[in-house]
Order: C-alpha cells, then sequence, then structure tokens
C-alpha cells in the first residue's frame, strides 16, 4: 500500500513493461529465458527490446537456438544492458550474457488481453521472429518491492504482476522447450512466466538504500 | 506506515495518464480547457485509448457546437473509467460540459516522443477529428505513490511517474485552443498543469471494494 509521503524519494531509472518468460530443463537449470522492455521513459528514451537466450549456457549459440537482442533503440540496449540486466543474476551469470547478437527489430506486435485468458509480444527483425505467449493469466496484483525484494538488489520498484501458468517462446515457428517452474517475489509463490506492467524502477537516496 | 509489498487492493486498471489545463490568465478561477489522454494497457474492459477535451467546460454542448468531446477505441471501458475517475477528479467535479461532451470513435493513435525531454505528441484522429496534443520544455520524472486520502478520486490508491512540462498546446483538427499553461500546488510542490504520467496504476483498496 501507497505510503503517506505522496513522492517516492530517489530517481528514476526507468519505467514501462517488463514480462518474461523463463523456462526449465528436468534438472531445475534454465532450459530458455526472455525478458520484453516496452519503455516509456529512460534516460535514453522510449523503446522496445526483446533480450533472448535460446541457449542459456552458450556464449557462442546456433542460428537456430539464438542468445539475441533485438530492439528499436540500440541505445536503450545498451542501457539496460548494463544497468538492469548485468545486475540481475540468472541473466548475468549466463554464458549467453556474453555473447548476445545485436539486432535492430523491425515490428513489435501486441496481442490479446492481459485480463483475459492470453497475451502475446511478436518482436521481428533481421530474419528472426520471436513470439512470447503468456496463457492462463491469474487476476493482476500491484506491488511495491523494496532493494532487498528485487532481482536488481538496488532498486525500489512499483508494478503491476499477472502471472501465468502457461507460457511459450516461439522463435521463427518453432516453440523452444522447457517448462515452466516456481518462484517467490515477495513472499508470494508464482510461476517464471509473468507480465509486468507500469513497472518503474527507482534509485533510492543513499541513505535509505542502507536502511 | 510501513509498506505491504503485495497491495492486496483490486487493480483497477493501468497505464499512461498524461494531462493539459489551460487558463486564459492566472488570475482566472476556473481552467478554460481540461485535457486528458488515456493510454489504458490493463482494465477489466480490455485495452484502450482516449482522450477528453472540454474547451468549453461549462457549456451544456457536445461537439461540433463546442470542443467538448471524449473520442475512444474502446467506449466501454471509458465509460466505466469517466464514471468512477473522471468525474470525482476536483479539475472535473461539477463541470457541465464533461456530462454533454460528445463520444467519438478513435481510428488511429500516434506517439511522437521525441527526446522525452523537450518535445512530446499524442496525435489522435477519427470521426472526422484530428487531436493533437503537445508537451514541451518537461522536467525529471517523478515517482509517486498516493494514499486514497491524497488520491484525486479519494476511492482509489495510484501509482505513478509525473513529468511537469512547462509549456504545452492542444489543437483541434488544426486551430490551438486558447489558454496557456499555468502553476497549481502538487504534493506541496508547485508544478504546471500540464504532465506526462506514465506507469499509473490504480487500486481500489480491500475496505472499498463494493
Amino acid at each position: 500500500m501507497p505510503l503517506a509521503e505522496p513522492i517516492t524519494p530517489g530517481v528514476v531509472d526507468w519505467t514501462g513493461e517488463n514480462p518474461g518468460i523463463l523456462l526449465k530443463n528436468d534438472d531445475g537449470s534454465f532450459a530458455a529465458m526472455a525478458l520484453f522492455f516496452r519503455v516509456a521513459w529512460s534516460p535514453v528514451g522510449q523503446g522496445q527490446v526483446l533480450l533472448l537466450y535460446a541457449s542459456p549456457d552458450e556464449a557462442e549459440a546456433s542460428a537456430e537456438a539464438p542468445n539475441l537482442m533485438l530492439s528499436d533503440n540500440h541505445d536503450l540496449s545498451g542501457y539496460l544492458l548494463e544497468n538492469f540486466i548485468g545486475r540481475l543474476a540468472a541473466f548475468r551469470d549466463a554464458p549467453a550474457f556474453t555473447g548476445l547478437t545485436h539486432l535492430v527489430a523491425q515490428s513489435v506486435h501486441t496481442s490479446g488481453d492481459p485480463m483475459s485468458h492470453r497475451y502475446s509480444e511478436t518482436v521481428s527483425g533481421e530474419g528472426y521472429s520471436v513470439e512470447l505467449v503468456w496463457e492462463r493469466l491469474e487476476t493482476p496484483r500491484a506491488l511495491e518491492l523494496m532493494p532487498d525484494q528485487v532481482g536488481s538488489g538496488i532498486h525500489t520498484m512499483y508494478t503491476v504482476l499477472v502471472p501465468a501458468q502457461s507460457a511459450q517462446i516461439i522463435v521463427n515457428g518453432r516453440s523452444l522447450p522447457g517448462k515452466l517452474g516456481t518462484r517467490v517475489q515477495a513472499g508470494f509463490e508464482t510461476t517464471t512466466a509473468f507480465l509486468y506492467f507500469s513497472e518503474t524502477w527507482i534509485i533510492p537516496p543513499v541513505d535509505e538504500s542502507r536502511e | 506506515m510501513t509498506r505491504q509489498s503485495i497491495n492486496p487492493g483490486r487493480v483497477d486498471w493501468s497505464g499512461e495518464n498524461p494531462g493539459i489545463y489551460l487558463k486564459h490568465s492566472a488570475e482566472d478561477e476556473n481552467y478554460c480547457v481540461l485535457s486528458l489522454f488515456f493510454r489504458v494497457v490493463l482494465s477489466p474492459y480490455g485495452k484502450g485509448h482516449a482522450a477528453i477535451v472540454l474547451a468549453a467546460p461549462d457549456a451544456d454542448k457536445g461537439w461540433p457546437d463546442e470542443t467538448n468531446f471524449i473520442i475512444t477505441d474502446n467506449q466501454r471501458m471509458m465509460r466505466w473509467i469517466v464514471d468512477g475517475w473522471v468525474t470525482r477528479m476536483p479539475t472535473f467535479i461539477g463541470r457541465t460540459g464533461l456530462q454533454h461532451m460528445s463520444w467519438l470513435n478513435l481510428d488511429s493513435v500516434e506517439r511522437e516522443p521525441g527526446d522525452l525531454k523537450s518535445d512530446y505528441r499524442e496525435i489522435l484522429r477519427g470521426s472526422g477529428v484530428t487531436l493533437e496534443m503537445h508537451w514541451m520544455d518537461m522536467g525529471e520524472p517523478l515517482p509517486v505513490e498516493v494514499t486514497v486520502e491524497n488520491s484525486a478520486t479519494k476511492a482509489h490508491e495510484m501509482y505513478s511517474v509525473f513529468l511537469e512540462a512547462k509549456s504545452a498546446s492542444i489543437s483541434v483538427n488544426g486551430s490551438r485552443l486558447a489558454g496557456t499553461v499555468q502553476s497549481r500546488q502538487f504534493f506541496g510542490r508547485s508544478m504546471s498543469t500540464a504532465f506526462l504520467a506514465f506507469s499509473e496504476t490504480w487500486v481500489t483498496p480491500e475496505h472499498l471494494q463494493e
């Protein structure tokens, strides 16, 4: 619930949408990972970025199972990679992180309804079409998380979470292998497929972040 | 008061909700133009876009007799938002034009974000109307979290990121509406009456749910 002081102390790092799908192997390791960013404000402008690890354990992936960033704002890709994705251990520590291919997104298409059954984002460019599909969507929840509750470890974050019970990552018509797992966010058990809307990442003042 | 990480309230809608309020002069009590833009990404009635323009807020006439209209690609969603939110906002309470505005169909909406500092536009077209909302000279983004007591509707909690625009204009079919941006008190600060509002989420707390 919001605090009585209406202006949150800190500096906005970026704000927008940040859904994702993490597929796992039977041994619990990641089989495929994807994050999509639709950024409404950042210091380097608006834009849309898809991060895909179709081969998380490969620094040099094949064309059929690529590790790539597809973006309509090159500066935004670099900003997110350095300031955000590089702080998320699951992404930073994967071999794929160092071998990403950067491509230009020529189209981004959204379909479905986040308060219905199905929602998807399709990002295409330079020979790739990547579709992220979320299904069996749950009721949206508003979250307010502190730095010790977020992957980056340094931000205060507001968001609207819509968990999905089913999801696919489809690359050029082929569904990547793997299945959803579970995760716990702020004490709430959810899945590794999630829509996040109206998400704001705030760097708190130094004194507050030490509390 | 400590934070509750998972808000127990009901998420009503989420998206973008910038606005431009104009006066003929700083001494005027009332605004001569009220306008809001909506880019809704999540609601019980789906997604959609809309803009409300009341250039004759106290007139009991809609478009084209007066420039009082709402233009939207999701009328059902916007009927719900107008009734539940806009009519409760102090700036709109009691303004006759809100009850008499025409409901127009939106064919397209186009965003020209510029560099997010000097220039930002939303251009809407439909029903023979081209509406251009233009924000200029933006400040730094300001994250806000608002309790029911502090919220404009007095019935919801709200999260958003505001950027004040030191100047702004509204044009309908190429004609610029009269009036200029003024300053107002906003949570203890003096801020412009033109603003961008990204990542805005409205929540009904448990105790106010029907």
